[in-house]
């Protein structure tokens, strides 16, 4: 019945001694609580989070991209995704960089949310890759990496490991990245929308998401989502 | 409240430009990003002004060079001036290479006044600098004064003591090298200092900040912060030993950089700031180098970096007298003049922020790593296409922060410009394709911009893959007025069987895969 956390100070004791008094059990449950929550710290380390997208919410175990953690997205239709989960943090501040992508569309990549002033492009050697991706993670809150080449297991560990410490996100699009990601979304099927035989432009495009990962994330989610949706930005599918 | 320290300040006009190492006659510039940082005489007699674009300046001057900004040469070049002041006080401080100030106390009383020290200073540095440029030498209360009298010595320029407000009353807010600050004073009618000083402080702080109350401050002559009274306690000096001894700046530089983030780290442990900072060095025959350094803000542990880098350059790489005898065995960064560190109130909407400084910072460390073509950031321009709307340039070409890539709101639409979403995947080199319709012949585009058979297959490399929708042709006739660059061609948005969707062009008789949705 007690809230270990009102436990932990004194203070909070006193409280619940107080409390305990009263015969009200439910106002006294509800008061506990609200005791709980203030001796709560204001924010523990693993709950630092940079914000997504609205309609992205339910695809992530906190419902924000937590710090130092590793998105994966696979698919037809990932490069799109990956750069609607840096938009959360790239419309709230934060830079983003790309490393290895040599046909991005700058206009999609603008369209879908991310802040173009505050993109990076690093268009590094293979031989430099891993030196480039550490040097980037810590300095810049988002990291996308999409490898053309094998990454090996040992750099993908110390950039696992580099990211806990620093607490920038690395989103990798494709299957090139040996470690398991923290956050696995994979895109099982996608449908165009608006066009037609001869008449119409393409408008929006339905993707089924199925959303994976280890720890707190390995309860599979699924979703479905328009991105892009019509304008060119992620959407949620009308009800 | 004290007056400020009697400062005299030594400044060297136009040094970017003489460090280059050109006849100051010529019309020579020098750039930083794209902007115009000092021009010779012979270039501002043509109308090449500091702040200017590149571009203007050289529609201003046609035969103007250009030299890109190299602030460690400028240090390099400027240390054997600096070093010319030593027997006159060992403590000459470097503001920034051009700049170096020193405190007036000592060497006034014992040569015998200001005017005499002056003169000393004016008569040293210009036999160093040798007839490269003239120097102007201006004493005064606190260093703003006393650089502001330098600006305006011809050639030195004693402000009395006391009369500091007096001084810098008439001059213009402009001089206090806060352009937003200086544009809403001006805005508000208050154009000079003696204006600004005559304002309530208490008035300047609710309205400006704590970075108006600095400016007041300076406006009224007095330091732009209060004096720390506190001596700063030898534990705060960072230093490590190097062995074996360095004689290149780059070893000695990695070093720097450790110790600058210790310093740091420190002093932000302690609450306060440095605003002056001592570089010592000691080399293996028990040489002591020692140079001060100061920054109008206060130094971040990048900038302390950086300033060691181009002072080591200086010393190692002087002329055989001047420089050590031996490697440098130690290295000491000293905080000197402290301030409580209070923070910099950081711009609440755009303005710069300490994440942009982080990443401004990655981008210049990877260009060195990788190439200036290998960091690249996206800059709008004009177009139709998905690759002409914007386009990537190196990242060292612009200034990184600050930047706002909206497109124009009243901008007027691209004609022929397919509406959003845009392809994700822009083809550097498109892929050549067939198109064919159910007879598997191939689909051409009509003169009237229609196509002869709707779309079935699509042909690549010997795969063949079916089409289920499509839509266009949207014909496009650009630059017609221009023989070499004249394109026509006729688009296609296509989603194949596998639900993938692909932009296809047809040029020249040939259709190919220009653009991917991914």
């Amino acid at each position: 019945m007690f809230d270990t956390r009102a436990m932990a100070t004194g203070h909070a004791r006193n409280l619940a001694v107080e409390l305990d008094e009263r015969a009200d059990s439910a106002t006294r449950r509800a008061e506990l609580r609200l005791v709980g929550d203030r001796v709560t710290p204001m924010a523990l380390a693993r709950e630092q989070t940079l914000p997504v997208l609205g309609p992205l919410v339910p695809l992530f175990p906190e419902g924000a991209l937590r710090r130092g953690s590793i998105v994966g997205v696979r698919g037809s239709g990932a490069t799109s995704l990956a750069m609607a989960v840096a938009a959360g943090p790239s419309t709230s501040g934060a830079w983003t960089a790309v490393v290895g992508d040599p046909d991005l569309g700058l206009a999609a990549v603008g369209e879908l949310g991310v802040a173009l002033e505050r993109l990076l492009i690093v268009r590094p050697e293979p031989g430099n890759w891993s030196s480039a991706l550490a040097a980037l993670v810590g300095a810049v809150d988002v990291v996308i990496a999409a490898p053309r080449h094998c990454i090996s297991d040992t750099d993908a560990r110390r950039m696992a490991a580099r990211l806990r410490e620093r607490g920038s996100v690395l989103i990798h699009v494709g299957d090139r990245w040996p470690v398991g990601a923290d956050v696995q979304l994979d895109i099982a099927a996608g449908e165009w929308e608006g066009l037609g035989d001869g008449h119409g432009v393409l408008r929006s495009r339905r993707l089924d998401i199925q959303g994976s990962g280890r720890g707190s994330a390995s309860c599979p989610r699924q979703l479905e989502l328009l991105v892009p949706g019509p304008g060119g930005a992620v959407a949620a599918l009308a009800a | 409240m004290s007056a400020p320290v009697r400062t005299l300040v030594a400044w060297c006009p136009d040094w970017p430009v003489v460090a280059t190492g050109v006849d100051l006659a010529e019309p020579v510039a020098v750039v930083y990003a794209n902007r115009i940082v000092a021009a010779s005489p012979g270039a501002r007699a043509q109308g090449v002004a500091r702040g200017m674009r590149r571009r203007a300046a050289q529609g201003r001057c046609a035969t103007l060079a250009l030299h890109e900004r190299d602030e460690a040469r400028e240090a390099r070049l400027f240390e054997p001036v600096v070093a010319a002041l030593d027997d006159i006080t060992p403590r000459v401080e470097v503001t920034r290479p051009g700049t170096c100030a020193l405190v007036m106390r000592g060497p006034s009383r014992y040569f015998g006044g200001d005017a005499a020290v002056a003169g000393l200073v004016h008569e040293r540095l210009t036999e160093v600098v040798a007839g490269r440029t003239d120097i102007r030498v201006g004493v005064a209360d606190g260093p703003f004064a006393a650089e502001l009298a330098a600006r305006t010595a011809n050639p030195t320029r004693l402000v009395p003591g006391g009369d500091v407000a007096g001084f810098l009353a008439p001059m213009k807010v402009d001089v206090l090298e806060r352009p937003e600050l200086v544009d809403v004073l001006r805005r508000l009618g208050v154009c000079t200092l003696g204006a600004l000083a005559d304002l309530p402080a208490s008035d300047v702080l609710a309205r400006f900040g704590s970075d108006g109350l600095g400016a007041h401050r300076l406006a009224c002559g007095r330091d732009e912060r209060p004096p720390d009274a506190r001596r700063p306690p030898v534990d705060w000096t960072v230093s490590d030993e190097i062995d074996p001894p360095a004689d290149r700046v780059d070893r000695v530089a990695f070093l720097a950089r450790t110790l600058a983030d210790e310093l740091h780290r420190r002093l932000g442990r302690d609450g306060v700031t440095c605003v002056r900072v001592g570089i010592e060095a000691e080399t293996e025959h028990g040489e002591q180098l020692l140079r001060f350094w100061r920054h109008e803000g206060t130094l971040s542990d990048a900038a302390v970096a950086d300033r060691v880098r181009w002072q080591l350059n200086g010393w190692l790489s002087g002329s055989a007298t001047n420089r050590p005898s031996g490697g440098i065995t130690r290295l000491a960064l000293i905080p000197d003049e402290l301030i409580a560190a209070k923070g910099r109130q950081l711009g609440f909407w755009g303005g710069e922020t300490e994440v942009d400084q982080r990443a401004v910072r990655v981008a210049a460390r990877l260009q060195g790593q990788l190439g200036a073509d290998a960091v690249l950031v996206p800059e709008r321009k004009g177009g139709r296409h998905p690759d002409s709307q914007l386009r990537l340039v190196p990242a060292a070409t612009v200034e990184l922060t600050g930047r706002s890539l909206d497109p124009e709101p009243d901008a007027a639409p691209w004609p022929g410009m397919l509406p959003a979403p845009s392809p994700t995947r822009v083809l550097a080199e498109p892929i050549p394709i067939e198109v064919l319709d159910e007879c598997n012949h191939a689909v051409v585009v009509t003169g009237r911009g229609l196509l002869s058979a709707s779309p079935f297959v699509l042909a690549a490399r010997g795969k063949r893959i079916e089409v289920r929708h499509w839509a266009g042709p949207w014909p496009v006739d650009e630059r017609w007025w221009d023989p070499e660059a004249h394109t026509r061609q006729a688009r296609l948005q296509v989603v194949t069987v596998d639900g993938r969707a692909h932009l296809i062009a047809l040029a020249d008789g040939a259709w190919a895969i220009t653009a991917q949705w991914d």
